[in-house]
């Protein structure tokens, strides 16, 4: 009589340690450890080069943890969904499916989530000590409710998102080099479709993975704020996150059950009212802030 | 029941009969598949380890049909462990981490149990000392034990392993026999092999394939004898045999074919009986297990 497992039977491959491998194999990770290194580096030097250390364009800074630890998240999670399949059939025939190999790489996916967490805390931390101007778009001048979402949204979402849409890639493109090409299209989809901030339709934007919601200081001194509702945008992007997720287990035939089906449709309808609603409601116009003096002739 | 029972079992790639009408059965013990590259030895095993379906047949992996649905293969697969032929490995584990990863797959859910399990099949394979260095640093050999090792998880009731020797050194092969002459008390353990001598050595039962239709099934004993009177030494070399080669001691050893002038005949190996049988001027013996 064979050895049998302590937790047969029917258990399944332990989820939990599944992931847990992940997110050590993630958090590892040479390149991850570079994005988020520069993620907080990066955050903490736009905050000490400015010269009278009152921080300035706060939510434009959610650029920072999107590019640093979003990107390199995109490719390190491709190369851990792929790198398992190296070893073929000897994984494919125990009795693990793929869709469990794959969910245990998008709960490793918190790994950069907390990466963006993280900053998040030290954007705060940075205001706590060094409070912004006061006409600088931020609490106080705007909804704390819509600056917490765009920080969530540009931060910790992004980063999570970013990572997500690595597991996607490295399920379905299997050509050498996809991670680096999804990461070049999603940069350069997401620099031209912000083409419409400046025209009469801002709000065309938010359709993108990754948002912009403030200009940054003008030469004048004034920040713009887009427009569009910052809350029900965040949503979307959760749904964008998810639509990752599932379109990665997706992959396994063996999977493709009618509950992953109807999630799949769910999220997706759920993604679309909470873009149209995001492009109807909330700021009307895109607003200019007051002049910020320490801003002007930067 | 046998623990492996395969009836009429056929697989096509393409144009390409890789096996036609097998039927075979495995229960514990050591078998050896022999065959040429293309016999079909690696698409027989693909079949067992429940990595593709027949085309046509029956199949039952520990009673189970992996054709009859997803929850019978799951089945099927908790009692198998599967070395294949070629064996990748992510390019960031350690020996520990590929294993232990291959254990959780295997459903060892709690850590501890899981690491001692991990442990001892690193010890078994004799890769203990190396746990924690990076499978990418190993030799071709070692990866290989890597390979076995996170076959032998669980102590799999049925074990198929595709060239395990490949890369070993004598040594390493004679710590592989030892560790699946262990096993083979409790598992059925296929293995394919191009080394006549470790099918002489470890396996009491060998399956001879050949262009996808088995040619002999038997004892290895029996096999041999096939080529009783049909081997010999000779001073000057001979062209008429199925083979024939210079020897360390500088006669020729030939086999198969007339008797060349002033030979003598000598005792078959495994490796005669081999090439004899695929020769097909010695007529297979009816198959009998």
């Amino acid at each position: 009589m064979s050895t049998m497992s302590p937790t047969t039977t029917g258990a399944g491959p332990g989820l939990r340690a599944m992931a847990g491998i992940e997110a050590r194999r993630f958090a590892r990770h040479p390149l991850f450890l570079l994005g988020a290194a520069a993620t907080i580096v990066v955050t903490g030097l736009l905050q000490a080069n400015d010269h009278d250390h009152v921080p300035a364009d706060l939510l434009a800074w959610t650029v920072v943890p999107a590019f640093f630890c979003g990107l390199t998240s995109l490719v390190v999670a491709a190369r851990l969904t792929r790198s398992t399949e190296t070893a073929g059939e000897a994984l494919l025939t125990a009795p693990g499916s793929e869709a469990r190999r794959t969910l245990a790489v998008v709960l490793a996916c918190s790994v950069p989530l907390a990466v963006g967490v993280l900053w998040m805390a030290e954007v705060l931390v940075i205001t706590a000590v060094w409070p912004p101007a006061s006409m600088e778009w931020w609490f106080g001048t705007m909804s704390g409710v819509q600056v917490v979402a765009i920080l969530v949204a540009g931060g910790p979402v992004a980063c999570l998102g970013g990572a997500l849409l690595g597991v996607l890639t490295g399920r379905w493109l299997r050509f050498p080099g996809a991670p680096a090409v999804v990461l070049l299209v999603v940069v350069v989809v997401v620099m031209v479709g912000h083409a419409p901030t400046e025209t009469a339709h801002p709000e065309l934007r938010l359709w993108l993975p990754w948002i912009s919601w403030q200009s940054g200081s003008d030469t004048d001194g004034t920040a713009t704020l887009y427009k569009g509702n910052a809350v029900l945008a965040l949503l979307y992007q959760l749904c964008l996150c998810a639509m990752a997720a599932l379109g990665a287990l997706w992959h396994d035939r063996e999977s493709r059950t009618r509950g992953l089906v109807v999630g799949f449709v769910g999220v997706v309808v759920a993604a679309v009212a909470f873009l149209g609603l995001s492009m109807t409601t909330g700021t009307q116009d895109n607003r200019v802030s007051p002049v910020n003096p320490a801003q002007a002739d930067h | 029941m046998s623990l492996v029972d395969l009836l009429g079992v056929s697989k096509s790639y393409g144009g390409t009969r890789a096996l036609d009408d097998v039927t075979l059965t495995f229960d514990r013990g050591v078998t050896g598949l022999l065959g040429p590259n293309g016999a079909g030895k690696t698409t027989l095993l693909r079949i067992v380890a429940t990595s593709i379906a027949a085309d046509r047949g029956s199949t039952r992996i520990l009673g189970h049909d992996p054709t009859a649905s997803h929850g019978e293969v799951v089945e099927a697969r908790r009692g198998l462990g599967y070395l294949p032929q070629e064996l990748g490995f992510p390019h960031d584990m350690t020996v520990f981490g590929f294993v232990e990863y291959v254990a959780v797959l295997k459903e060892w859910n709690q850590a501890a149990a899981r690491s001692r399990e991990v442990h001892r099949v690193l010890d078994l394979v004799g890769l203990g000392d190396l746990a924690a260095k990076r499978v990418r640093k190993l030799s071709g050999g070692q990866r290989r034990r890597v390979g076995l090792a996170q076959a032998l998880v669980g102590n799999p009731q049925v074990l198929v392993l595709d060239e395990p020797t490949t890369g070993l050194d004598p040594a390493q092969r004679a710590t592989l026999r030892r560790t699946l002459s262990t096993i083979a008390s409790e598992s059925a353990v296929l293995l394919s092999t191009h080394q006549t001598e470790d099918v002489a050595a470890l396996c009491e039962r060998v399956v001879v394939l050949a262009e996808g239709h088995v040619r002999f099934d038997g004892s290895v004993v029996d096999l041999v004898r096939t080529a009783e009177g049909r081997v010999w030494l000779s001073d000057e070399p001979a062209e008429t045999g199925v083979a024939a080669w210079r020897t360390g001691t500088g006669r020729h050893r030939v086999v198969g074919g007339p008797r060349p002038p002033g030979a003598e005949s000598v005792e078959p190996s495994l490796e005669d009986a081999y090439l004899l049988m695929l020769d097909g001027r010695v007529p297979a013996p009816d198959a009998v297990t």
